[in-house]
């Protein structure tokens, strides 16, 4: 479930040393084009679908997309991260949505930062 | 020559996952403020390794009975094969406190009404676990751990059979890492990519257990001459089809039974599964007929969710979404609604884990977590013998060796070693010798689609690697079947591998050298399960490893298989260590 880039949302994270996807990616998979300044995934089959860039991104530019071969076009999977909680929208191949809210954090607490 | 950063630790921690961060918290508990932990880490450690994507449940807590009850459980729970009783009592015994800990840290709890966490079996509670790593990651920060984020550890330092320190590369900028430390924990996790997955090409990496953990534990300890053990006992996975998604979630959240194309439940229908307990029978057998049954032409075999409550379903994509999302996305666009249809499930590739339904890894001296080389710890999947710790068990073996460790520290007054110059230069050279090499062999020539005419990838070695161990080491498409024969030319290769060929091993740049390391790593591990399987010569753990020479269970092998690697002979020497029993009762047996 390689993670697939919006060009017109993604503005590489602009003043961050590298942009957040690269940042948290656990297989080091995400780099910046240099050319474009857009996110790219070096190599999209080594992708895990953990989802953690797709989450991570401050502008939803990542969409997480199923390789063909596994699944019909066009689902879609889009999590909304909130401070305590995740908004997740499912929209099957027949435009069906269902939505869920899961809890991330316990009540109160912040995500911390560092 | 590259650019050296220095590090002088009291405790070295290799790999910031489950175990690490606790490890590192627990440290400074019971080491105090002036103890400096250090923890190399070969992604950003609040999103890396296997809780990347989140957890939905801990697959550890005594929600009944007694620690005891739990050993009795793990040790049914392979089989009634030998384990290390001592290690699983010690988990046992502490794990609730770890789970309070990590509530407090802002994990969210699913509750009952009487304020008791919410179990889902015997042995699990559920859990909202989508932020479970950086929850994880906190207590690494609490701690006040100096965090080296990117650092890829590659090899070990030993003087004497005394572990000193390690060194690595930074992944992002290119330099050598060398750090020197009292006592040094390692815990990278397991081994996936050993053998072939089922999915291909862009989703090769479709697979249940985290494919960027290639065994670097394991390899290291081997390389740094420790006893090892547990290679022969490798899981294999029965998951959803296609997405390899977790099956707890839907056996025992919605208590949905396998059943074959027929419809039969066939774990409660063939008097040898019920004998194991039916539904409920051992990992491994479970896997076992999920095999029989597809070898009998009576698949696709499915986890049956029809006849559970269909407004369960919502809840179910809930838990799918804090762990394994893809297969609520998978579900919506394939039209699979679980309340109408069952779901399918299949066997994966094997992996290598210590901490999971498997028990591969480094033995250890008593409940101490120390290694057979001095001064060197394990814990989480790098920790052999002791399976079914999971989770909130690795948290609870990074606590335990942590404080193994620091009282060591204080009574032995361990000290820093100076290491020779020499030892960095070879260790360095050792590190970056796939990344130089490539600038050797470019002036070599290099074809059209820029591939190199003098050498060979990272990915090619490790495709070459999986082809051998798919086809003769029991993979998937082999049914798990092996005999000596096979194995005969899978050590042949996986000798050639490692012996010849690793010379032609060139990475392009620093991404391409840390997966170079890991198929140096994976071939190292693949040694060991070779030999490992080679030697047991039986069948002990039915589905797991299935040798057609000798079909059955020997009472000659009801013990141990550990080994060590000769150095000088690039030989795996296997032997015998008994099993002690602790725990009384029937071993085939639950105690509740």
């Amino acid at each position: 479930m390689p993670p697939k880039i919006d060009p017109a949302k993604c503005d590489g994270c602009q003043g961050e040393s590298e942009p957040l996807c690269e940042q948290v990616c656990p297989g080091n998979l995400m780099t910046l084009n240099k050319d474009s300044m857009k996110a790219i995934i070096k190599d999209v089959s080594d992708c895990w679908d953990c989802m953690t860039c797709t989450k991570s991104c401050p502008r939803q530019a990542i969409q997480t997309v199923l390789q063909y071969q596994l699944a019909y076009f066009p689902g879609k999977l889009i999590p909304l991260v909130g401070t305590n909680s995740v908004t997740w929208t499912s929209i099957d191949c027949h435009g069906k949505v269902e939505r869920f809210v899961m809890k991330t954090l316990a009540a109160g607490d912040d995500e911390d930062e560092d | 020559m590259s650019e050296r950063i220095c590090i002088d630790a009291d405790v070295l921690i290799i790999g910031g996952g489950t175990a690490g961060c606790l490890a590192a918290w627990e440290a400074r508990q019971a080491g105090g403020k002036d103890l400096k932990i250090v923890i190399l880490e070969k992604a950003f450690i609040r999103h890396s390794g296997c809780l990347s994507a989140g957890m939905n449940a801990l697959n550890m807590y005594i929600n009944q009975g007694t620690p005891e009850d739990y050993v009795a459980y793990v040790r049914y729970d392979i089989c009634g094969a030998p384990i290390r009783e001592d290690i699983v009592l010690s988990v046992a015994r502490e794990v609730n406190d770890t789970v309070k800990i990590m509530e407090e840290a802002g994990l969210p709890m699913k509750k009952k009404e009487d304020g008791r966490y919410l179990n889902r079996g015997k042995w699990n509670i559920e859990v909202n676990g989508s932020l479970l790593k950086p929850i994880t990651a906190s207590k690494a920060f609490e701690a006040g751990a100096e965090i080296y984020n990117r650092v890829y550890v590659t090899e070990l330092i030993i003087q004497d059979n005394v572990c000193v320190g390690a060194v690595g590369f930074g992944v992002r900028d290119g330099k050598f890492y060398i750090c020197r430390s009292k006592v040094t924990l390692l815990c990278t996790g397991g081994a996936a990519g050993l053998w072939r997955p089922n999915n291909r090409r862009d989703s090769h990496h479709r697979i249940w257990y985290f494919p960027f953990n290639c065994g670097s534990a394991y390899a290291m300890c081997k390389r740094a001459g420790a006893e090892m053990t547990s290679f022969e006992m490798r899981l294999v996975p029965v998951r959803t089809k296609d997405t390899f998604s977790p099956t707890g979630t839907l056996a025992i959240g919605m208590g949905a039974p396998m059943v074959n194309a027929l419809g039969e439940s066939f774990m409660e229908k063939d008097p040898y599964y019920r004998s194991w307990g039916g539904h409920t029978a051992p990992t491994p057998i479970r896997m076992l007929a999920f095999q029989r049954e597809t070898l009998a032409h009576r698949g696709p075999i499915y986890m049956d969710t029809t006849k559970g409550d269909p407004a369960k379903v919502i809840g179910l994509k809930g838990q799918y979404l804090d762990m394994s999302p893809c297969i609520v996305l998978y579900w919506g666009c394939n039209d699979i609604d679980p309340s109408k249809e069952p779901i399918e499930i299949d066997g994966g590739d094997p992996h290598m884990v210590g901490a999971h339904a498997g028990m591969s890894g480094a033995w250890t001296r008593g409940v101490s977590r120390e290694s057979t080389v001095d001064r060197l710890y394990v814990s989480g999947d790098a920790l052999g013998a002791a399976p079914s710790r999971f989770i909130s068990g690795s948290w609870t073996c990074g606590r335990i060796a942590a404080r193994h460790m620091v009282k060591a520290l204080k009574e032995n007054g361990y000290q820093l070693a100076e290491i020779p110059e020499e030892t960095l230069k070879s260790l360095e050279d050792l590190t970056f010798q796939p990344l130089r090499r490539y600038a050797e062999k470019i002036g070599e020539g290099v074809w059209t689609d820029g591939t190199l005419m003098g050498g060979v990838s990272p990915k090619d070695l490790e495709a070459r690697m999986q082809k051998i161990m798919e086809e003769y080491c029991g993979g998937r498409t082999h049914w798990y079947f092996v005999n000596e024969t096979y194995l005969g030319i899978a050590r042949k290769h996986i000798e050639r591998m490692r012996r010849d060929q690793l010379q032609y091993l060139c990475a392009k740049d620093l991404h391409d050298l840390q997966l170079a390391w890991d198929v140096i790593n994976r071939l190292d591990v693949c040694q060991l399960v070779v030999e490992h399987i080679s030697f047991r010569k039986e069948t002990r753990f039915p589905g797991y490893v299935n040798r057609t020479d000798f079909p059955d269970p020997d009472p000659g092998f009801d013990c141990f298989v550990n080994s060590r690697w000769d150095p000088e002979t690039d030989e795996v020497n296997c032997f015998k260590v008994p099993y002690q029993q602790l725990v009384k009762g029937d071993r085939k047996k639950q105690s509740i």
